[in-house]
């Protein structure tokens, strides 16, 4: 089993659950306007409040996706099915991980335009590199969040456990997300914010680098 | 495993914890009476004999779980995880020393308790992650908790070397990069380092008999469950369960 078809499944049990995405969507949404209002009416500076609203938003929003994905498999025996087709834990961990970078890409075009429209930024000239950062952060939560997660999903309370363990090691991933999509909206260059994209390298390939060597004894925990 | 820990530690236990006392006493003397008083802070400055060697031991501390953890999921010996979580549980106390004895310094040094500068803000988080794993940790009943520890033993560390390099990678820093003393102040630092590194050593074999007895109690607990009358603790039923 690779890890695209552990991907395809949890992306095929997130669409068929309409009443999961349509929380998603509404939570995520409900976050802006709130952040929106609470900037507001009259922003100080647009670009900068837009960016950590969107951020924040997905962030929070992530949890939810990310509890799911493990929920998924405590649901009729899921993991004990997964683990009788004998495949590897990181094929595992990187299926769901994928799974989750599409679910919050999602989410993220979701709450874009909404966004624009709150705090009245962004221009379609900015749009190519915000992809690139959206893709450097989601892939880089993604990876911490999974490993998280999947080393929660036995515990009680893991949506309170996971936010206690996932926000913080994620700040330094947090702050280049806000202060590159900064930048960019700003309209101006993002020449002296530029470190933030080796951090956010790093961080994604760490997350990566620590899965792939902690898998086996990640999943033996969780089961 | 035995009951009681070795006869060496035993025997040698007595002997570090009044070495360690000494030393944290004259340690605590030579700061209070022997340290110049710094011109620009006055005695306010003294705080920092506190403040760095207790950010060396948390280091250390953390240093030792991440060791252990590492340890643990190669081994599976459960003296490993019980260094791990003796380490992390003494080191949190250290970095909660930080945490206080550094507003106090910044207080007086930049006339702010607290600033969102990368190495406050980073030990912070470091802080955060290292009582979520005493509550996480706590939490657990299951047969997976010594796992769990030793991962997140692991996975934390990485933010060791964030903290230890943020004020080189992020603009702005305020904090001072390294302490570049001369002289008293020198001999000062190195003593209270010593003085505490000893103490940290001290309470955590104190901190590692504890989980040690637990062991012990544990496995009685589970050679009494498996045969109720032929169960007496510490007799080689016990041992062998």
């Amino acid at each position: 089993m690779t890890f695209l078809t552990v991907a395809r499944k949890d992306l095929l049990l997130y669409v068929r659950d309409a009443r999961f995405l349509a929380t998603l969507g509404l939570f995520s949404a409900a976050l802006v306007l709130i952040l929106s209002v609470a900037f507001g009416p009259i922003f100080r500076d647009p670009a900068r409040e837009a960016a950590a609203t969107i951020w924040a938003a997905l962030f929070f929003t992530g949890v939810l996706g990310l509890s799911r994905s493990q929920g998924l498999e405590g649901e009729s025996g899921g993991s004990e099915a997964l683990r009788l087709t004998g495949a590897d834990p990181f094929a595992l961990y990187l299926g769901k991980t994928l799974a989750n970078v599409v679910l919050l890409s999602a989410v993220f075009l979701l709450l874009l335009p909404l966004t624009a429209v709150f705090f009245d930024v962004g221009s379609l000239k900015a749009l190519p590199a915000l992809l690139c950062v959206v893709g450097l952060a989601l892939v880089g939560y993604s990876a911490w969040g999974t490993l998280f997660a999947t080393l929660a999903r036995g515990l009680q309370a893991r949506e309170l456990l996971l936010s206690v363990l996932l926000f913080p090691s994620l700040v330094p991933l947090w702050i280049g997300a806000v202060k590159l999509t900064h930048a960019l909206w700003d309209g101006g260059t993002i020449e002296p914010v530029r470190d933030w994209i080796k951090v956010m390298a790093v961080m994604d390939v760490l997350g990566l680098a620590l899965a792939a060597w902690l898998s086996e004894s990640i999943q033996e925990a969780a089961e | 495993m035995n009951r009681n820990v070795p006869d060496w530690w035993l025997k040698g236990a007595p002997w570090l914890w009044r070495a360690s006392l000494a030393l944290v006493g004259v340690s605590l003397l030579t700061v209070a009476f022997r340290a110049p008083v710094e011109a620009v802070m006055g005695p306010v400055q003294k705080i920092f004999y506190i403040h760095m060697p207790s950010a060396i031991v948390t280091l250390l501390a953390f240093g030792i779980t991440f060791a252990a953890g590492i340890a643990y999921l190669a081994t599976k010996q459960w003296i490993w995880d019980a260094l791990g979580a003796a380490s992390c549980e003494v080191g949190l106390v250290f970095a909660t020393v930080v945490m206080i004895t550094g507003p106090l310094w910044a207080r007086s040094a930049w006339n702010t308790w607290w600033t969102w500068e990368p190495r406050l803000t980073t030990f912070f988080i470091l802080w955060i992650l290292y009582a979520a794993y005493q509550v996480i940790r706590a939490s657990i009943r299951s047969n997976s908790k010594r796992t769990i520890s030793a991962i997140m033993g692991v996975v934390f560390f990485v933010n060791l070397p964030i903290v230890w390099k943020s004020v080189e990678w992020w603009r702005g820093s305020l904090h001072p990069r390294s302490a570049t003393m001369t002289g008293e102040m020198r001999q000062v630092l190195l003593l209270s380092m010593l003085a505490w590194i000893v103490f940290f050593v001290a309470v955590l074999q104190h901190r590692l008999r504890l989980e040690w007895a637990r062991e012990a109690a544990a496995r009685d607990a589970a050679a009494r469950d498996a045969d109720p009358s032929a169960f007496q603790p510490g007799t080689p039923e016990a041992r062998r369960a």
